[in-house]
């Protein structure tokens, strides 16, 4: 039972973490219909940006000011600066690429990935750099119920994944501006006859979807402690995947497709064996496909004559 | 005297499109060329670029060169398989690399000691490879059955799971059998009839052969009735469908025989490497076949062996010397100012206004602090005396030359040619002449300081830039996407 | 626009036209550039290293090369000799290290390289190597089998699996008798190596093994520390990243599970990897402990602060070649056929690695040592015992 729980909770947390990258690789794609793999990318640059705020305050082991205070800084900045990002790259890389066949802005990602992947190594060299939550959230705190103990963190980024993920469905779904992100998603050019600023809100998707990826590559530190200029390829990966199975260009269905992951993962490793976890995530997502060709939430796509 | 057509615009039939645009070339340099070139066969051109590429060898290579060769043709051959699925028929195959590794760990295990020990089978060449060619072409028709149901992305994420699933296969399952992370080496080269073949020039003109036949059989195909339902099923299965053309049994054919090009690409670059590991079949290489056909131009094959040769030689070839990559990087700014900047006293300005800024920061900095410029170029030879009072590379004491200057400089170079890209008329031109001279100093400081992490950053830049400025690749032709 | 192309096509070929010319060239005027600033002749050669400078272990190659950089700095002000590194870029994987292989023979100036860092490289690239004449000594390839005569130019300044497996296996029976314990690979084959000579020990021991396998990419082992079961004593990390072994012992603080790690060399590292309680066992010394490395200790320090067990042995390595360019020129110029032959007869009193450095017939290194480190409470390593 205790193990179950551990497993639930690792799961969930990683999960979480998975669909915060994913809600943001969905949104992209929905407005651009554009696979963006620089995204796993962004979200290492938001984990590096939440080091240098937590080394700008003294290091882990002696913050200079209190913990919630130092919290709070890593997250806007991370997710300010890499939203402001992702719209420079779209702005820059992607924008002329509009009306172009979808692999070519498919390359200009994966040329973007490459960039900011070797000049965070070129920057910051190769060595992990370490978070060392332990140092200032120690593992003490936490809920504890007779044997079984979470730790905060991982509450917290939970938390904080629900917190964003409604946050962002309630923008979606009842502002302004996203109703012309439903609108420019579902037809670009008609929403440019409807005069919606189209430029301005796939800015705006770009941002928001970026910034969320920045917020979880903090996150990704806070639990997993090790932040490296590669740790963006192998996230995004599963992010991606998690887009596209839970059906992309929806934002349940990237929640959705990324808690499955994270909880196979943790499940398989914790009782089946953790060599063959892989395959059988792969194995099991295939099946999901198979059954059920446009992924778990997603809409029948419309084939236009 | 037809007029040209800009570009097929959105809404018109591409077919029609296309047909104008056959009847008309474009003005100048450009369009008398393509028109002596079309008077050329098809088969006479490709008799011309095998002499070439038969020639090239006996310029006295060595084998470093050979050795990037026999990578570029490698990487052409994958990248002209690949072709048949994402170029012809327009299906997005993320899981390609799985058929090289697939060729290459059968030709592992029927050419070594590995099964059966403790003596192996040892096949020859011409009995291991056909099979191996057919049992790639029956795995292709596995792993394209998902095709009938998913489409367009779906169809791309499933790929990819068999992609991955195959590296996770052969690294943790049967150990024994497939070597698990260690691999299996000690493999015959290639062997038959008596010969084999052991060095580098023998393994190049093997693979020209291959690239050549390959070619030869997929430009058949591509003008046969199964290459015109490859085309219709990219650009609209339902009309396609409509046509009578059987859209499932054309998808599964472009997979399968990607994969039987794949998969004898594989067994060559077993036999050469002598060994093969799951490392050697990752995303990463993956990543690479896909620029280079892209770069090229997909739905074209000079496009897709074209975009190899780039990405192979850019990577490999040139920035792996300090001396040879600054030839390349100033070389490039020199060209793209030369046809760029119009008139040809604005572009002496520029030049001499660089040339002048340099040696003008440079004493005023030698002024302040000596340690500041006690760097020299790192590039040997002539270009090394004539840049080295025109550069600012500081060096500390041991010198070593610190990073952090080189960061910085790199961060507000990315800076400045954003800058550069927005700004427009005279602002633009004065701006251009602090930023070539900050890009050759942040080159010289840090860029070539660590030639293997550039190489990557420039493959990157390089990718985004003719993305951007000829978005259906070098050889490739424009079309509209209906989505 | 066709006036542009013109001259844009001359100025191409008028730069590589200069680009051939000079490289052809090029020999004359370095030899200049080096005789003009000195009386005597200097001795002019080239090594090469082949690491994994990007890729996901660039930390490992970063440190090598760093060290290696060292090497050549102060032997080239010890010996007077003019040895210029070369950098190869491998990744870790075979197939580039077979094209930097290539590259490097056909540069006729490299006389000698360092690396490459992983065994499988070494598989790979070994019959080039032999093929061509040209020595290659590796800092970190462990695998047994590398020198049993099919790779006639390799030497190794470590020891080998065979060794660091054995004696740690026992001395985890010896030291904590564990019921059961866990030994996770991280899928890459020097940890895969280490485990399949490790378990057959533990087995016949007795003892309840649970063998797992996470790639190095995971950071989060959270799941599998759930997995472990109070008869679980000990968990055998050997890992190459230090970093994911400290993220390792934090998992088991946070859930409050008393195992001890035990890791290979690939966990040695005193700025990654603290978690008190824990051994690691390492095929190169501590240096900082090494009384006659202090000046190279605050050298390193400054060049790369964090370094680790990968460093040193590469230094070791680049020093032999160092010593051998420079007593082949003694008697004439360094050529790839007499540096080889130097190396093989290497004998080294002293070394960064606190000891002497002589090479076998089949170019492992004679004495080659194994030494086991404490980690107690303060996070300090403490060496326990060595062979």
């Amino acid at each position: 039972m205790r193990v179950f729980v551990q497993e639930l909770v690792n799961g969930l947390t990683q999960g979480s973490v998975y669909a915060l990258v994913a809600l943001g690789y969905s949104m992209v794609y929905g407005v651009l219909k554009l696979l963006n793999f620089a995204h796993g990318d962004l979200y290492m640059v938001g984990a590096f940006i939440g080091y240098f705020v937590i080394q700008w305050f003294g290091g882990a082991s002696a913050l200079a000011a209190p913990v919630p205070i130092v919290l709070l800084a890593m997250f806007l900045l991370a997710g300010g600066g890499v939203g402001v990002l992702g719209v420079v790259i779209e702005r820059f890389a992607y924008r002329p690429l509009r009306d172009a066949p979808r692999i070519a802005p498919l390359i200009t990602a994966l040329g973007v990935s490459f960039l900011l992947e070797n000049t965070a190594l070129l920057f910051f060299g190769g060595s992990y750099r370490i978070y060392n939550t332990s140092s200032f959230i120690s593992f003490g705190t936490g809920i504890h119920i007779g044997v079984l103990s979470i730790d905060i963190v991982r509450i917290m980024v939970i938390v904080l994944a629900v917190v964003l993920m409604v946050g962002l469905r309630l923008v979606v779904n009842h502002t302004k501006l996203g109703r012309q992100m439903r609108a420019v998603a579902a037809d670009r050019e008609a929403a440019e006859m409807l005069g919606i600023d189209v430029d301005f809100t796939i800015g705006a998707t770009f941002f928001l979807g970026s910034a969320l990826a920045g917020i979880s590559g903090v996150m990704a530190g806070l639990v997993y402690n090790s932040v490296w200029n590669y740790m963006g390829f192998t996230a995004g990966l599963y992010a991606f995947t998690a887009a596209v199975v839970g059906g992309i260009g929806s934002i349940s269905g990237a929640v959705l497709g990324g808690l499955l992951i994270g909880l196979a993962q943790s499940f398989i490793t914790g009782y089946v064996s953790s060599t063959y976890t892989d395959l059988i995530v792969f194995g099991i997502l295939i099946a999901v496909m198979l059954v059920r060709p446009r992924g778990l939430l997603g809409r029948v796509q419309l084939q236009k004559v | 005297m037809a007029v040209h057509k800009e570009s097929p615009s959105i809404g018109v039939d591409e077919w029609v499109a296309r047909e104008a645009a056959r009847r008309d070339y474009p003005p100048g340099l450009r369009g008398d060329v393509q028109r002596q070139l079309a008077r050329v066969g098809w088969w006479p051109r490709l008799a011309i670029a095998v002499a070439i590429g038969a020639a090239i060898p006996q310029f006295g290579l060595n084998v470093f060169q050979l050795q990037i060769g026999i990578n570029a043709l490698l990487l052409a051959i994958l990248a002209v398989g690949l072709n048949i699925a994402v170029g012809w028929a327009g299906l997005l195959d993320l899981g390609y690399i799985a058929f090289y590794g697939f060729g290459a760990y059968g030709f592992a295990l029927l050419s070594s000691n590995q099964l059966h020990a403790p003596h192996g089978i040892h096949w020859p060449a011409y009995e291991s490879l056909p099979l191996i060619i057919v049992a790639a072409g029956v795995l292709g028709l596995l792993v394209g059955l998902p095709s009938r149901r998913l489409i367009g992305d779906y169809l791309a994420i499933v790929t990819l799971f068999f992609g991955e699933a195959f590296v996770s296969f052969t690294n943790n399952v049967a150990p024994s059998v497939l070597g698990g992370s260690n691999g299996i080496f000690a493999l015959d080269p290639i062997r038959g009839f008596g010969a084999q073949i052991v060095s580098p020039k023998g393994y190049f003109y093997l693979l020209l052969i291959l690239l050549v036949a390959t070619v030869a059989v997929l430009h058949l195909l591509d003008t046969s009735r199964t290459g015109r339902a490859w085309r219709a099923v990219r650009e609209d299965p339902l009309a396609a469908s409509l046509m009578t053309i059987p859209v499932n049994r054309v998808k599964l054919m472009a997979f399968a025989f990607g994969a039987m090009v794949a998969a004898m690409a594989g067994t060559i670059f077993a036999s050469q490497q002598t060994s093969v590991f799951p490392d050697n079949f990752g995303t990463e290489f993956l990543i690479l076949i896909y620029a280079a056909l892209i770069l090229g131009g997909a739905g074209s094959i000079a496009g897709a062996i074209l975009g190899a040769l780039v990405v192979e030689i850019t990577l490999d070839g040139f920035l792996r010397s300090s001396t040879e990559a600054g030839y390349i990087f100033y070389g490039l700014i020199l060209l793209t100012m030369i046809v760029k900047l119009r008139p040809w006293r604005r572009l002496g300005g520029v030049l001499a206004g660089i040339v002048a800024l340099g040696f003008a920061a440079h004493a005023i900095v030698k002024a302040i602090s000596a340690a500041a410029v006690a760097g020299g170029p790192q590039s040997t030879g002539w270009i090394h005396t004539i840049l080295q009072d025109w550069v600012i590379v500081p060096a500390n004491k041991a010198g070593n030359i610190p990073a952090a200057f080189g960061n910085v400089g790199f961060a507000v170079l990315i800076c400045l040619l954003i800058a550069l890209v927005q700004l427009k008329g005279r602002w633009r031109t004065i701006l251009m002449v602090p930023t070539v001279y900050l890009a050759a100093c942040v080159w010289e400081s840090r860029l070539i300081v660590e030639p293997s992490i550039t190489r990557l950053i420039l493959l990157g830049a390089i990718l985004i830039v003719v993305m951007n400025a000829r978005p259906q690749g070098l050889l490739g032709r424009r079309r509209v996407e209906v989505i | 626009m066709k006036g542009r192309i013109t001259v844009a096509a001359v100025a191409l070929a008028a730069l590589i036209a200069a680009g051939c010319g000079s490289s052809s060239s090029n020999t004359s005027s370095t030899s200049t550039s080096a005789s003009s600033g000195s009386s005597g002749k200097k001795c002019t050669a080239s090594i090469g290293i082949e690491a994994p400078i990007t890729g996901k272990v660039a930390v490992l190659g970063d440190e090598q090369l760093a060290f290696a950089k060292m090497a050549v700095a102060n032997d080239n002000k010890a010996n007077g000799t003019d040895i210029t590194l070369v950098q190869g870029d491998t990744q870790l994987t075979p197939s580039l290290a077979t094209t930097v292989t290539q590259q490097f023979i056909s540069n006729p100036k490299i006389v000698g390289v360092v690396g490459p860092a992983g065994s499988q490289e070494v598989e790979a690239v070994g019959p080039l190597f032999g093929r061509a004449g040209l020595a290659f000594i590796s800092g970190s390839a462990t695998k047994t089998t590398l020198t049993n005569g099919s790779n006639p130019t390799f030497f190794r300044v470590v020891s080998r699996d065979s060794v660091q497996g054995p004696e740690d296996a026992n001395f985890i029976i010896k030291h904590f008798h564990p019921k059961a314990l866990m030994i996770i690979d991280d899928q890459e084959a020097y940890s895969q190596g280490l485990v399949s000579v490790m378990m057959p020990i533990f087995q016949k021991a007795g003892i309840k093994v649970d063998h797992e396998s996470v790639s190095q990419s995971v950071t989060d082992f959270s799941s599998l520390v759930a997995k472990i079961t109070p008869q679980m004593t000990v968990a055998v990390l050997p890992w190459q990243v230090a970093a994911n072994g400290e993220q390792f012992g934090k998992n088991l603080a946070e859930q409050h599970k008393k195992v001890t790690i035990v890791g290979t060399d690939g966990l040695y590292s005193p700025s990654s990897f603290t978690i008190p309680g824990s051994y690691v066992s390492s095929f190169g010394p501590d240096i900082t402990a090494i009384p006659a490395d202090a000046s190279l200790v605050q050298q390193a320090k400054a060049a790369f602060p964090k370094f680790g067990t990968f460093g040193p042995p590469v230094y070791a390595a680049t020093h032999v070649i160092d010593e051998a360019i420079a007593s082949a020129c003694k008697s004439g110029t360094p050529s790839r056929s007499n540096v080889l032959a130097a190396i093989k007869s290497t004998d080294e009193p002293s070394s960064i690695l606190g000891q002497p450095i002589k090479f076998d017939s089949h170019g492992d290194l004679i004495n080659a040592k194994w030494f086991l480190f404490h980690i107690n409470s303060a996070g300090q390593y403490k060496l326990v015992t060595n062979s």
